[in-house]
């Protein structure tokens, strides 16, 4: 029986393949929920899904797209919002 | 609209937002901008075009852009050129001995300076040992005064 925090489901659990050939299992936090448009709620490409630490270890270019509102809109809107601003 | 000297904003990319100037048309699909973003070739979809517009030759240099960009009051972008530095190259082999056979004398005279004061403070009360003593410490006083007022006067202006 494992450990009771290790019961709850709030823990992913990866099958590993020891060298010994057993598999077990290790537990692992989720990771957050993937990144979204401000505007039109679309998934965001390029911005990865890790936890802080992780998040704290790479580089700020490898983290989202480097162009103004890289991270918080997607392409198009970002597109659309700047020939609004050229039109007017 | 796409013609030499029309002012457009970029929309797509690192750049999207910044104003630029068509400089030279190449091609059907593409033109070369300069202005407020970097000065490159770029697709015909990713500009806006304005209803500006401002006197440039076909080909015209980031110079001439920059003062007619001055002249409307607009931002331009400006790079500067990265530092020439040497290249970090690994020494090895006779070349590395023969170098750390030049640092090595160096640092022997450092520990020499040491070694100095602390064989004076060492001397015996003896008269030679105070006169000797007596002048290391008039030698070194003068140096710690000027230093002293070197400090204070950044302070007072």
């Amino acid at each position: 029986m494992p450990a009771p925090r290790k019961r709850s489901r709030s823990l992913r659990r990866i099958h590993v393949r020891t060298p010994g050939g057993r598999t077990t299992i290790h537990y692992k936090h989720r990771k957050p929920k993937a990144a979204k448009c401000g505007k039109c709620g679309a998934v965001l490409k390029g911005i990865v899904r890790e936890r802080p630490y992780q998040m704290r270890k790479m580089a700020k270019s490898k983290k989202r797209p480097t162009r103004p509102y890289g991270g918080v809109l997607c392409s198009r809107c970002m597109r659309s919002l700047f020939i609004e601003k050229a039109r007017v | 609209m796409i013609e030499i000297g029309r002012l457009c904003i970029k929309v797509c990319g690192r750049d999207a937002g910044g104003t630029c100037a068509i400089v030279d048309i190449l091609d059907n699909n593409y033109v070369l901008i300069d202005g407020n973003v970097r000065r490159k070739k770029c697709n015909i979809l990713h500009l806006e075009p304005t209803s500006k517009k401002i006197d440039i030759k076909k080909g015209a240099s980031h110079e001439t852009v920059k003062k007619a960009f001055e002249k409307l009051k607009l931002p331009v972008w400006e790079t500067k050129p990265k530092e020439k530095r040497e290249r970090p190259r690994k020494i090895r082999g006779k070349k590395k001995i023969a170098e750390e056979a030049e640092k090595k004398p160096e640092k022997e005279k450092k520990i020499k300076k040491k070694e100095k004061k602390a064989e004076i403070k060492k001397l015996p009360k003896t008269e030679e040992g105070l006169e000797k003593s007596k002048t290391f410490q008039k030698e070194e006083k003068p140096a710690a005064k000027e230093k002293e007022e070197k400090e204070i006067k950044p302070s007072e202006k």
